[in-house]
């Protein structure tokens, strides 16, 4: 069957968390170089890795369960007329 | 002693005024991303039955579930970056200067620092129900340097604030021409 791999929105869904967490490196970085680690300032880094990494197990369990092999299909499907 | 991140701090400086931007701001842009993180939900409540079919379609709910993930991943994001923003962006009165910091965006950070005996003139200004209401408004420091206005904004109590650092750059202007005074007698 001719079609689009649904893999590939998997990829592109990748590329995406690659992103987030290039970004989540920046902000905490920043954070840490330029604010004074007080208390409240770590456990907000704290609280925001660990709201991350949640989202991303959840998000993982849910993606675990998809068949990534399925195509959709471009060219029209016929059913047989008999 | 208030402690921070001080740049090309001074022997024996002490941070008299370390101010942000008054609560409220940032409390409105924690409720705008959780009204935008609630949208989904919100659609799903009016339009899930009609959406249902399209949504459980084998090859459409993989989809769906990527999109959801990013969606909250970045929506978790952007709420942080603001927080980063507004924690970030501060105004240091210390007993030598005033220090201007902003973080403009995640690759540009503004720093500008000014002495205080530069300093001419304080104003502060209310503006808007909120500010008045919630007493938040900008302080404008007028000097005398290169970087001729500084302006500490949305920050609360800032008519307290301007009138402290009146006092500060009158105390340091004071302390100034007293040193000078000194040196003159020993040469």
């Amino acid at each position: 069957m001719i079609g689009i791999p649904i893999s590939i929105f998997y990829f592109i869904y990748l590329a995406f968390v690659g992103v987030f967490l290039l970004f989540t490196l920046f902000n905490v970085y920043h954070l840490v170089r330029f604010g004074f680690l007080s208390i409240a300032n770590i456990s907000i880094i704290v609280f925001y890795i660990g709201m991350s990494i949640m989202m991303l197990l959840v998000s993982w369990y849910y993606i675990g369960q998809i068949d990534w092999q399925q195509v959709i299909p471009i060219v029209p499907q016929f059913e047989s007329l008999t | 002693m208030l402690k921070f991140y001080l740049p090309h701090r001074k022997e024996g400086e002490k941070i008299i005024l370390l101010l942000r931007r008054h609560r409220f701001i940032i409390l409105t842009k924690i409720a705008f991303w959780t009204i935008v993180a609630l949208m989904p939900l919100a659609l799903y409540l009016i339009l899930g039955q009609e959406l249902q079919p399209f949504l459980s379609h084998e090859l459409i709910s993989p989809i769906v579930v990527l999109f959801i993930s990013i969606y909250y991943l970045y929506i978790w994001l952007f709420a942080f970056h603001s927080f980063v923003d507004y924690y970030l962006d501060v105004w240091i009165v210390t007993d030598h200067r005033v220090i201007n910091i902003e973080q403009k965006g995640l690759f540009n950070r503004v720093i500008s620092e000014q002495e205080l005996y530069r300093i001419q003139d304080v104003t502060s200004q209310f503006k808007g129900i909120f500010s008045t209401m919630l007493n938040f408004g900008t302080v404008f420091i007028q000097t005398a340097g290169e970087h001729p206005r500084f302006i500490f904004k949305q920050i609360p109590n800032p008519h307290k604030i301007a009138r402290k650092i009146i006092k500060l750059v009158e105390q340091n202007k004071k302390f100034r021409s007293v040193m000078q005074g000194k040196d003159k007698i020993t040469t």
